[in-house]
């Protein structure tokens, strides 16, 4: 029987589902909308785990991304990390002598400084999400463009046009005005890629000092269109690895099987029953005292499973 | 008088000063969702984040029957000191005439005014029953930021996770009850006691992380607005000290300047290395403290800012050079009325990962280990 690590990252876009052995070989990967919905995509991706490798040993689950906690709890992981130290783990594994990472994911953008195989400085977008892959998937949909052939259309451009990146709002009024112009929509396109490589670079990467090699990951690196603007801007190639919108996933995989090697520890996993258990999250203010937390409570077939949220501890410890 | 006051940090503070001065206190409510909510409404867009959460406040103080309001004014260009004009005439137009708000401005800007003030909310208590009075709070707020203190030293290696909390808050209960200098003295001796009887891990002196919290003091201070950053990062096993103490505040703008301590005046030196004038909101401070708490072996920064705050935005750019050159790594987290914590725990873990990797040492090896230890504190978190 295959033993595997499974890694799940649940993320405001996408939840991915990945399986490695124990020398990172990717057996199984599954890239899935959330659609709002993360425990119906979570079960949704261990199902097609189960049914496309068949009858396997977990011997380890790790979880990542803004739904980990939440991940963990349906399924049983082991390890609970930060998308950053996830999504390290996995680059510096596929490419060693990585230096930068870029990773541009549905809500978050994030720049990681990498030196000798170690994070040494890292930065998230602010408050807006204008360098993100839903500035991207807005801005598709207003040119009724599907998002998949939105790369391609850019590269497709004969002229560069500049189009104002910091806020949606600016680019779309900007966007419109250079229609009006008379630019074509894979101009158009064009421009609003190098927008956002430039107001990312400026604003995610502000003030770090950007070495190469770079690597490119996240559901946004398919993007041929920004692809190319990253290496129109940075004047070198910027590699995108093979497994590149799943690498977080595979992070956390790693460090569930780097965890469960040295500590010998048996996995926490539930099993692939999981997907068929009925799972529900409610929250509730706490009236204990004046903080009046907000505390997320995870229900399995109705028995209250985890809770977190509260800064006393008081639900947390009572279970 | 029905008195009231902005809400922050230990307010337990604010509150004895007006029970000492024999006011009716109004207990504002720590700010909560609705706080923020009705700032909100109620605040220009433009304004940053304590403007609204102490708008908020006010009017829920006013809800509960407060009458006067007592606030501290601004010193130097940031805009804070207009804030308390901008509340009296934002009340003024929600049709609140009765209310009075009392503006404290730096003494030495105008000794006049400030005393008029002083006179205002005396209340007609002799003057050595206030000096007498006024010492005692003075050494209440230094017991009480003592004591806190010593919470952000325990609670990161607490054995029962919440227990240091549930005892902080249990103290902050007991001094609230304190009335007299003797009393307060004996209740100290037991919170210490207290805080000192809980259960703690063994840690190696290497394996500490350590990190300083800087930046505006109302999101320094107000831990209802900053996602209880102080918490966070001790359950993540990392020791917390802040750039601001009431006690030190105390000292640093109310103290006579003859008697104040040097320190203060060491760290705006610290800090005008890399800003030469004040350009208020705490932005001269908030340098000075990073470059002093990296010189006493702190291992990281966090800086909290309010979103749109020009002297925190002036401090935020000259960090990627600072932390270059006195190699310190420096997290800047921006605060809004934006309750999302998933993103803000994602760059708290992953700051709190490269500061123990920075510690640990550069090889591969450790950064697994380290990852263990971690996942065991957050599966406690997890259940």
């Amino acid at each position: 029987m295959k033993e595997i690590y499974i890694g799940v990252d649940v993320g405001s876009v996408s939840t991915n589902v990945v399986a490695i052995d124990r020398n990172v070989n990717v057996l199984f990967k599954t890239y899935i909308r959330t659609n709002g919905q993360p425990i119906d995509s979570v079960k949704e991706g261990v199902k097609q785990l189960k049914e496309t490798l068949g009858d396997v040993e977990v011997l380890g689950v790790g979880t990542t991304g803004s739904g980990r906690q939440l991940a963990a709890a349906i399924l049983g992981a082991d390890v609970v990390k930060n998308e950053i130290t996830a999504h390290a783990t996995a680059t510096i594994h596929f490419v060693p002598d990585v230096r930068t990472i870029f990773e541009i994911g549905g809500q978050d953008s994030k720049i990681i400084i990498i030196k000798d195989q170690m994070v040494v400085d890292f930065a998230m977008n602010t408050v807006c999400a204008a360098g993100t892959g839903s500035f991207l998937d807005h801005q598709a949909e207003r040119l009724k463009i599907p998002i998949e052939q939105f790369g391609d259309l850019a590269l497709s451009a004969t002229r560069p046009v500049r189009i104002a990146g910091r806020c949606t709002v600016f680019a779309e009024s900007d966007m419109i005005a250079k229609q009006q112009f008379g630019f074509s929509k894979a101009e158009i396109i064009r421009g609003l890629c190098d927008a956002l490589v430039r107001n990312y670079l400026n604003n995610v990467g502000r003030g770090k000092n950007l070495e190469a090699p770079f690597v490119f990951q996240g559901g946004v690196a398919a993007n041929m269109g920004i692809r190319a603007a990253f290496e129109r801007e940075l004047q070198t190639k910027i590699i995108v690895p093979e497994h590149f919108n799943v690498m977080g996933a595979i992070g956390s995989a790693i460090l569930a099987k780097d965890y469960i090697e040295k500590t010998k520890a048996r996995t926490n996993f539930r099993g692939f029953d999981a997907a068929d258990i009925d799972f529900s999250t409610s929250s509730f203010e706490c009236k204990g005292c004046s903080n009046r937390c907000e505390v997320v409570k995870v229900s399995m077939d109705g028995k209250v499973i985890a809770m977190w949220g509260d800064r006393c501890g008081k639900w947390t410890n009572s279970l | 008088m029905k008195v009231s006051f902005p809400y922050m940090g230990s307010a337990i503070v604010y509150k004895k000063l007006f029970e000492f001065l024999e006011h009716e206190v109004i207990m504002p409510p720590k700010p909560s969702q609705r706080t923020m909510d009705l700032g909100v409404k109620y605040s220009p867009e433009f304004a940053c984040i304590p403007l609204k959460m102490v708008m908020g406040t006010y009017l829920e103080a006013i809800e509960k029957g407060a009458k006067v309001l007592v606030t501290s004014g601004g010193h130097g260009p940031c805009r804070a000191g207009f804030y308390g004009d901008t509340h009296r005439n934002i009340l003024k137009s929600l049709g609140y005439d009765d209310v009075e708000i009392i503006i404290f401005d730096a003494p030495q800007d105008n000794w006049r005014a400030f005393f008029r003030n002083v006179q205002k909310i005396r209340n007609g208590v002799p003057w050595h029953k206030v000096i007498n009075r006024m010492y005692t709070l003075y050494r209440f707020v230094q017991k009480l930021d003592e004591l806190e203190k010593m919470v952000q030293k325990i609670r990161p290696y607490e054995v029962n996770k919440g227990q240091t909390t549930q005892i902080w808050n249990q103290i902050q209960e007991k001094f609230d009850k304190i009335k007299t200098r003797k009393q307060l003295y004996k209740v100290y001796e037991e919170c210490k006691q207290m805080l000192l009887n809980i259960p703690t891990r063994e840690v190696d002196e290497k394996d500490r992380i350590k990190v300083g919290i800087v930046g505006e003091i109302y999101v320094v201070m107000e831990s209802s607005i900053n996602f209880g950053i102080e918490e966070i990062l001790g359950n993540l096993g990392v020791e917390v000290e802040r750039s601001l103490y009431l006690f030190e505040w105390i000292n640093d703008n109310l103290v006579p300047w003859i008697l104040r301590p040097k320190r203060f005046k060491e760290i705006i030196k610290k800090g005008q290395r890399y800003i030469k004038i004040l350009i208020g909101g705490h932005a001269v401070e908030t340098v000075g403290h990073i470059i002093d708490f990296k010189e006493r072996g702190f291992d990281g920064i966090v800086h909290l800012m309010p979103f749109a705050c020009l002297p925190e935005l002036v401090t935020q750019s000259l960090i990627p050079k600072i932390s270059k050159e006195v190699d310190i790594p420096i997290l800047s987290l921006p605060i809004d009325e934006q309750t999302g914590k998933a993103n803000m725990l994602t760059r708290i873990e992953a700051f709190v990962d490269l500061l123990r990797n920075r510690k640990r040492g550069k090889t591969k090896e450790v950064f697994i280990d380290n990852i263990q230890e971690h996942v065991q504190e957050e599966r406690v978190v997890m259940v």
